[in-house]
This record gives C-alpha cells, sequence and structure tokens, in this order.
C-alpha cells in the first residue's frame, strides 16, 4: 500500500486515502468480549463479522464511505482493534480503517465488562478521527457507535459498580449535539439490570434482543449507514431500530 | 429458503427470504424462478394515495416512444405491476431488475478502485459520455413532464456501455395528466438536495437540474463532490448538506475551504463545462432560475464528445481538447496517484550480482534496492491478494 503514497506523505495522513475524497462515516462496533460470552455466542459474533465484513466489500456506496473501528471490552480491560490488529494503548495509530480494507478480528471472551470505559475508550477514537479528517478537508456523516453487551458493568475486578452513572450525562449532552448516534443492545442473558443501563445510555435506541443474532445486528448497522448517506430524518432510523428489535432471534435453542 | 408470496397482477409469485437491498421505507425482493423481475414491498402499509400513483403510473409509458439502440436497456426501471398481498392489500410494485454485475450505481465510477474493478475500460472519455446519457435522461424526463426528484448516484445504474438507468421510480413526480391530480416526490438525498429541497420546498426541474449538475461534475472529476472540503469558518459537524446551504464550493470559492489533498482540478473541465458548473455551483445554489437546465449540459457535453484527445503515454489516459497536454500525467507527475490505473506492478528485479567481490559502497545499496523492490513485490502481492480475498 505504502507505494501508492507520495514518500514524503506527513505521517498523520497515511490512513487516509489519497484518491477518495467522498464523504466519510466513522462507525465503532463497541463489543462485550467478557467471559459470559464465552462458547456459542462469541463463535457467532466472530462468524457474524466475517460473514457482514464481505457484504461491506461488496457494497458500492458503503465501501468508500464507511470506515469501520473495533472496541472490546473484556479480559483484564478495554482494546482498540485496528481491523484484525489489537492496538497497544496509546498508539498513534488510528483504529478505523476504511469498510473496503476492514478485516474482522477474531475474537476470544474472558475475564471482566469495562463497559464504561469502552464507551469512553469509542468516543475518544470518535473525536480524534473527526480531527482527523477534518484537518484533510474531508467531511463525515454522524458517527455511528453501536454498543452490544450481555452484561453488566463491572471494574477491573469483575465487580458490579455504579462507575456508569458518570457516562450518562456525557452521553446524552453529545447524542444532542448530534456528535454521534449510539445504539446500545443487551443480548444473551442480560438482567433487568443490565437493560435498565443500556436505557440510560441510549434512551430511544436501546433494545434487548433474545439470543445472539449478531448478523441481524450488523445489517442493522449497515442500513442505518444508508439511511445516514441519504440523510434521512431520525424518524427513519427510528423504524430501521425498531424492525431490528422486531426479528426473530438467529441463535436461540 | 422461501419468502412470502405475493400477487402481481393476480398471479401469485414467491419471494426469497432476503432482500437484495433494504432501507426505511421500503425493500427490494427478488422472485424465485423469475431472475428478471424484483418486488419492491414498503415497510409500512402504503396509503391510498401511493396505490393510485403506481395505478396511474401502470397506465403510463415514458420515455417509450424514442428508438434505442437494441443493446440500451430501459431508461426507467418503470412498474410492471401491482404488488398485492393473497388477500388483496397493496404492498408494493414489481419492476425489471437491474442488478450487479451487469448494472452497477453510479458512485461505483466514483472511486479508481472500484472503477477498476467494475469497468475496467472506463476512462474519462467513458464518463464523459455517462455524464451526456444523464443529462440526455433528465432532458427526456422534464419534456415527458415528469421530475426525478430524488436524484441521486446511488439510484441510478449504469451499464458496461455507459448506458443509464432511473431505479426509483415511485418516488418520481408527475400530475395526472387524466384527473390533474398531481403526485410529489416525497424523498430526497440530502448530498444532491438543493437548498430549497433541503428546507422542504417541493421537487421541481431546476432541483432536478442542480443534481444533475453534482453528478455531472462528480463524473467528469471521476468521483469528486463540488461541495466536497471543509470551509475555515466552520463548526465541527459541517458536511456536504452544510456546504449546499452555505453555497459553499471549492469550484466557485476554492479560498474558502480546506480542499482535501487528492481533489482533481476543476480545469479538467472544459471550458463550455466548467461555465454551467460554475453557474450550477455559485449563483444557481440559491436561485433556482441560474441554474442550466440539462439541455444546456446536453449540449456542452456533445460538443466534448466529438474532439477527445487521447494520451500516448499511459493508457485511459483521455482529455478534453482544451488542455495542451494530459492532465491525468501531470497528475501522476506531481501526486505520484493515477486517477484511471492501478498502482503500476513492481518491475521484477534483474538477479542479484553474485556476493564474493567486495563492491563499493554505492554498488551494496544497489544490492539493498534490489532486495527492497522484492520486498515491495512481496508487499504488493499480499495487498493485493488481501484486496481480492
Amino acid at each position: 500500500m505504502s507505494s501508492e503514497y507520495p514518500p514524503t506523505l506527513p505521517a498523520e495522513y497515511a490512513d487516509i486515502e489519497f484518491e477518495n475524497n467522498a464523504q466519510r462515516l466513522p462507525l465503532v462496533l463497541c463489543l462485550d468480549t467478557s467471559s459470559s460470552m464465552a462458547g456459542p455466542p462469541i463463535q457467532t459474533l466472530n462468524n457474524a463479522l466475517v460473514e457482514w465484513t464481505r457484504e461491506l466489500h461488496d457494497d458500492v456506496s458503503l465501501s468508500y464511505s464507511v470506515e469501520v473501528a473495533v472496541v472490546t471490552f473484556g479480559g483484564q480491560g478495554v482494546a482498540a482493534w485496528r481491523g484484525p490488529q489489537p492496538l497497544a494503548p496509546g498508539t498513534p495509530v488510528s483504529p478505523f480503517v476504511p469498510a473496503h480494507m476492514f478485516r474482522p478480528p477474531q475474537l476470544a471472551a474472558a475475564g471482566v465488562t469495562l463497559m464504561t470505559e469502552a464507551l469512553e475508550l469509542s468516543m475518544q477514537i470518535v473525536a480524534a478521527r473527526k480531527a482527523e479528517l477534518r484537518a484533510s478537508g474531508l467531511q463525515y456523516y454522524r458517527p455511528q457507535i453501536c454498543l452490544v453487551t450481555d452484561g453488566i458493568p463491572t471494574d477491573a475486578t469483575g465487580h458490579r459498580t455504579d462507575a456508569w452513572h458518570r457516562l450518562v450525562p456525557v452521553l446524552a449532552e453529545e447524542q444532542n449535539a448530534r456528535r454521534f448516534r449510539l445504539y446500545a443492545i443487551g443480548v444473551g442473558g442480560i438482567t433487568d439490570f443490565g437493560e435498565q443501563v443500556l436505557r440510560a445510555f441510549a434512551p430511544k435506541f436501546n433494545a434487548t434482543i433474545q439470543g445472539f443474532p449478531f448478523r441481524e445486528l450488523l445489517q442493522m448497522m449497515s442500513a442505518s449507514a444508508n439511511a445516514e448517506q441519504k440523510g434521512a430524518g431520525d424518524e427513519v432510523f427510528e423504524k430501521i431500530f425498531s424492525q431490528f428489535k422486531t426479528q426473530r432471534p438467529a441463535w436461540e435453542s | 429458503m422461501s419468502g412470502r408470496v405475493v400477487h402481481l397482477d393476480g398471479k401469485p409469485v414467491v419471494l426469497a427470504e432476503a432482500p437484495l437491498k433494504g432501507g426505511g421505507q421500503a425493500a427490494v425482493f427478488p422472485v424465485e424462478g423469475d431472475h428478471g423481475t424484483v418486488v419492491k414491498l414498503y415497510r409500512d402499509p402504503p396509503g391510498p394515495d401511493q396505490e393510485r400513483r403506481l395505478a396511474r403510473m401502470l397506465t403510463m409509458s415514458p420515455l417509450a416512444a424514442r428508438p434505442t439502440d437494441r443493446s440500451q436497456p430501459p431508461e426507467l426501471a418503470w412498474p410492471t405491476a401491482l404488488a398485492r398481498s393473497p388477500e388483496g392489500a397493496f404492498l408494493g410494485y414489481a419492476m425489471h431488475r437491474f442488478g450487479e454485475p451487469e448494472h452497477v450505481q453510479l458512485v461505483g465510477l466514483f472511486t479508481r478502485a472500484q472503477r477498476l474493478r467494475l469497468f475496467p475500460e472506463a476512462d474519462w472519455r467513458f464518463l464523459l459520455g455517462v455524464s451526456w446519457n444523464l443529462a440526455f435522461m433528465t432532458a427526456r424526463m422534464h419534456h415527458d413532464d415528469l421530475v426525478i426528484g430524488d436524484f441521486s448516484s446511488s439510484n441510478v445504474v449504469v451499464d458496461g456501455n455507459g448506458f443509464v438507468t432511473f431505479l426509483d421510480c415511485d418516488s418520481i413526480a408527475f400530475t395526472d395528466p387524466v384527473t390533474g391530480e398531481p403526485f410529489p416526490c416525497l424523498m430526497h438525498t440530502t448530498d444532491y438536495s438543493a437548498p430549497e429541497r433541503q428546507s422542504g420546498s417541493p421537487a421541481t426541474r431546476a432541483s432536478d437540474d442542480f443534481a444533475l449538475a453534482v453528478l455531472v461534475y462528480q463524473l467528469l472529476t471521476a468521483g469528486n463532490h463540488p461541495f466536497g472540503g471543509v470551509p475555515h469558518e466552520s463548526t465541527s459537524e459541517s458536511t456536504v448538506k452544510d456546504n449546499i446551504a452555505a453555497s459553499c464550493s471549492y469550484v466557485v470559492r476554492p479560498e474558502h475551504v480546506v480542499i482535501p489533498r487528492g481533489t482533481v482540478d476543476p480545469s479538467v473541465l472544459p471550458p463550455g463545462l466548467l461555465t454551467l458548473a460554475r453557474a450550477a455551483f455559485g449563483p444557481g445554489v440559491h436561485a433556482p432560475a441560474a441554474r442550466p437546465p440539462a439541455e444546456a449540459w446536453l449540449r456542452a457535453l456533445d460538443q466534448e464528445r466529438s474532439q477527445i484527445r487521447v494520451c500516448q503515454a499511459r493508457p485511459l489516459h483521455t482529455y478534453g481538447a482544451h488542455l495542451p497536454s494530459c492532465p491525468w500525467c501531470e497528475r501522476v507527475t506531481r501526486t505520484r496517484h493515477d486517477v484511471f490505473n492501478g498502482p503500476r506492478p513492481v518491475p521484477v528485479p534483474p538477479p542479484p550480482p553474485p556476493p564474493p567481490v567486495p563492491v563499493p559502497a554505492a554498488h551494496r545499496f544497489g544490492a539493498l534496492k534490489v532486495v527492497c523492490a522484492l520486498v515491495l513485490l512481496l508487499a504488493f502481492i499480499v495487498v493485493v491478494a488481501g484486496r481480492l480475498g
């Protein structure tokens, strides 16, 4: 790839494609990879990511506009991924990859649920990406963050924490200012308390779905991206989201 | 697996379970056993207005009175039948299928990688020809008292010969010639919407002319939106839509925006076409009457088609007769980026020199270069394989 760029290119531009001036659509998949996702759920998620990536590559209007970043919370903490590559904390590299070049990570499930920290990281990378794009003269549609969890926020020792309360006013303000669109989706055996957290994070765009219908979930994200490109009003996004809520679970005994 | 059963003209057909395309308002499904037909079903039950609209459209056959090249697909994906539930409820309509790989959304011409994959022969001459077809289609529709309304790079498809077809005919604005009932266009795509459309005014020929100007400009610059770029004084959420509303186009006022590097210089447009673009993206933004109509684009495009120059140095380089030399080669020299040709394969390096003889420093670098070239070649193969995979 380096051969495509002039050698004098400033390093900070290296991940912005030279010829592609399309308005960008940053999309963050903020995924729960804690121990409760182990087994079939994480496998379903990995398979769904592979399928979705293929569809995204084939989509002429999304593949050169959407930029995908993955954030996971599980193991010992949170991680940002640049495609299949986890980024070491503090790496000065954007985790966003143009959709046509995106390759999905292979995720494993273990550990704690630092949901609050993962959302904070998602907001940080979105803000940083916007600044990079603006500096390059590139416009962007409203970014989308898709939070998926089957649990409740914990601290680094795996104990339930109330730290998530600090996010609620921040998320409300950010979404009011149309800085991004957050979808908060509970899957599997999420508890009433877990649902309550998601409702607080995304009052309009939260849902609890039985099973782990990641395939449908990712397709909903693509539909939402399409609507964003079309300049649709909020009611269209609510409609797309409510259709998703009524889908039948794909993974269920 | 099969999806639902719908009736087309009373005949039951089975739809595929998964839609080809789904948006907020409707989804398009293939018909099992009939590759040439698709059915568009509305998400919410469509009202009697929509049913009357479709029923009227079935009695009309616009753009039909013209002899066309046998290889040319219809210019409109016009409804062919109403789709009803087995109980008789109106659900949507059937139309001919204009799908990939034969028919590709216009946006597929806007990036080099997709152009090379979907239209390997496409050069500037081809893009000019597609522009001409688009202007022709628009002028024809206006002549037939149809307003496209929702005109964008996603709902027009183009085939290998550059023929264009407009897809979402159920949003076209027209007046019933018999009853005089108006059927307005209720959809629009913000990146192609003139300011008055963004603020809720009905679709008109002039709003079509605005979208046409944007699309033609994008085609002739290999994909650059004329309202791209970030204004120097702007809020952080500025978009193409905002630039249109503020009448801020770098084609007219380059000093107002940070222009993305890689932007093709507007001067690749021949003077006649550039004048039209400047009228559309300058005074024409807020004054619909100042926008060049489709016929003006058609005439100007027509003039250029006959005098295209072919570059002798590189394949797929063609350009307007107003330029003294190839603008695409000039750009390669300046930026190393070729708008029409992919990265050149790294030439196979000669076999490495025999190692035993001690070599002066310069030659050692020569050997290093060979190793670098090999590494680059490998990296290139990996990248290409990755992209293809």
